[in-house]
């Protein structure tokens, strides 16, 4: 279990965490959205060790998080590959950093390679890959040793469909196994993908937390009537079937169009970080 | 404690390959030289008495302080590729990151050396004095190998990007060489000039490799211990720097 209790961390006059709690229990991915500036990638420096909060606490398994550095896989935001470097010395290394060698070394290498689709530019120098297959590279770093913790900090920036798919299959497939994973980013549709639960930062602080059925419940739907020669109707409400037949008593014209659409996790992250 | 060494062999080998795909540099700072004392033999023969020891060592010390650029090239790209921040996320402490990241550059300085001093005696024709001699050079090599290393670590610690790394390695190279006498023998230095010579570590390394050549033991030691105490007062720096890495500074 990941437990970070009361983080606040200052940059001169910013105030990048500011009572920033979270918990993460094993098998659990918890999305972590929010604006630029809400304090995410902060959170996840804090984690790394990369950044000493000014004040509160982080343990991981009940341990400060210091004696858990090794359980802990990372995919920072920016690409931090070598380019001079094959994607396959990229996975020994990290490989042999996390303390795996020989056959353990192989088998998770095999691993993380079939995962993230890695084989056909195994041997490639990472600066001749595309943006995608070096997002897929970098996560594969994170991935094979196996932590309990990932950290992925918007993993698929710019990265391409089947990037998308693999990394994200991967993910659903360690989180099946326990990993906990925090997963930041601003793709919401792929914490749908993920099923993961949320938390909404916004100014250092987290201000939502739950599964998205809880987070959703109570926004409203879009109702939307389109008919022949006049203006589409749209209308927000919490009770779109009383809507939509109040609409259609009311309307004389041929309808072209009538659609519901449900809240989303977008929708969500606009009420609520404004 | 094995898999302190383990991860440190790891991140040597992977900044061996990483060296060595990209030889240019070190193979300039081999061949110019080599040239240069070559075509200023003759000059040095006639011009300074014991000019064939200065041309091989103060070329030697040029040149491996030109290569301070090598060795602050190779941490600096570690910021450009945001690769420093990855590597403190992982297992290996930050000692165990920047032995496993300067050891193979150190390996180039000596290599560079060790090449540059045997041409020196070889083609150039440079006497050490006695077996001793080459015992002390080999001393002189480590030491100011050391030395180097942790100023061009300490150097790409504190500069702001690659243009000023290669700067202040130039510029500074040539200058503080220059003044330690590694070109013009200082004792032909203007006196103000001569004054000034002791505040370059390459007036230090020129001697010691100098006192080395002639089989001078108490000389070659006690400049080498200076050398030292500016090579870990420089590693110390680089380090402190280093083991916080460089924060959110988006310069490169």
């Amino acid at each position: 279990m990941l437990h970070a209790d009361g983080l606040t961390k200052r940059y001169g006059a910013v105030l990048a965490l500011n009572g920033f709690n979270l918990d993460v229990a094993p098998g659990e991915i918890t999305g972590l959205v929010g604006h630029n500036g809400a304090g995410k990638s902060t959170f996840v420096d804090v984690l790394c060790g990369l950044v000493r909060p000014d004040s509160g606490t982080v343990t991981f398994n009940g341990r400060p998080l210091a004696a858990a550095r090794g359980d802990i896989g990372v995919a920072p935001q920016h690409i931090a590959l070598y380019p001079g470097a094959t994607a396959g010395e990229h996975l020994r290394l990290y490989g042999r950093l996390a303390g795996l060698r020989g056959r353990a070394l192989t088998t998770a290498t095999d691993e993380v390679i079939d995962a993230l689709l890695l084989t056909d530019f195994l041997d490639r120098r990472v600066g001749l890959l595309s943006g995608g297959q070096q997002r897929r590279v970098q996560a594969a770093t994170a991935l094979l040793p196996h932590p309990p913790l990932l950290l992925m900090d918007e993993p698929t920036a710019g990265a391409d469909p089947q990037t998308r798919e693999s990394l994200l299959a991967a993910l659903r497939h360690r989180a099946a196994g326990g990993t906990a994973i925090v997963y930041a980013t601003h793709y919401l549709p792929e914490l749908a993908d993920l099923q993961a639960t949320v938390a909404v930062a916004r100014h250092g602080r987290i201000i939502a937390r739950g599964t998205t059925t809880q987070l959703l419940d109570g926004l409203p739907s879009e109702v939307l009537l389109r008919t022949a020669g006049t203006d589409d109707l749209r209308v927000h409400t919490t009770d779109p079937a009383r809507t939509l037949t109040t609409l259609l008593q009311n309307t004389s014209g041929p309808i072209v169009e009538i659609d519901i659409r449900k809240p989303s996790l977008d929708d969500l992250y606009r009420s609520l970080a404004g | 404690m094995i898999d302190s060494m383990s991860r440190i062999a790891a991140l040597a080998r992977h900044n061996t390959v990483l060296r060595l795909r990209d030889p240019g540099q070190f193979l300039s700072y081999l061949v110019m030289p080599m040239v240069l004392m070559l075509a200023l033999k003759p000059l040095f023969e006639r011009a300074v008495t014991g000019g064939t020891t200065h041309i091989a060592t103060g070329t030697l010390v040029i040149f491996s302080a030109l290569a301070l650029s090598i060795v602050g090239n190779s941490t600096l790209a570690e910021r450009s590729w945001h690769t420093w921040d990855r590597l403190r996320c992982t297992r290996a402490s930050i000692p165990e990151l920047l032995v496993g990241k300067t050891l193979p550059a150190y390996g180039l300085l000596l290599l560079q050396q060790s090449i540059l001093l045997a041409y020196g005696v070889t083609i150039i024709g440079a006497h050490p004095h006695d077996g001793r001699a080459y015992g002390l050079l080999l001393l002189g090599i480590l030491v100011w190998g050391a030395a180097l290393l942790a100023i061009g670590t300490a150097l790409a610690a504190v500069v702001r990007s690659h243009g000023e790394l290669s700067a202040a390695c130039d510029v500074g190279a040539l200058t503080l060489t220059t003044l330690g006498g590694a070109f013009i023998p200082v004792t032909m230095f203007p006196s103000w000039l001569q004054t000034l010579a002791p505040a370059s570590p390459g007036y230090w390394s020129l001697s010691m490799l100098q006192h080395a050549m002639r089989g001078d033991t108490s000389g070659t030691l006690w400049r080498a211990a200076v050398l030292l105490g500016v090579g870990a007062i420089a590693a110390a720096f680089a380090y402190r720097r280093l083991a916080t890495g460089w924060g959110r500074s988006t310069t490169l």
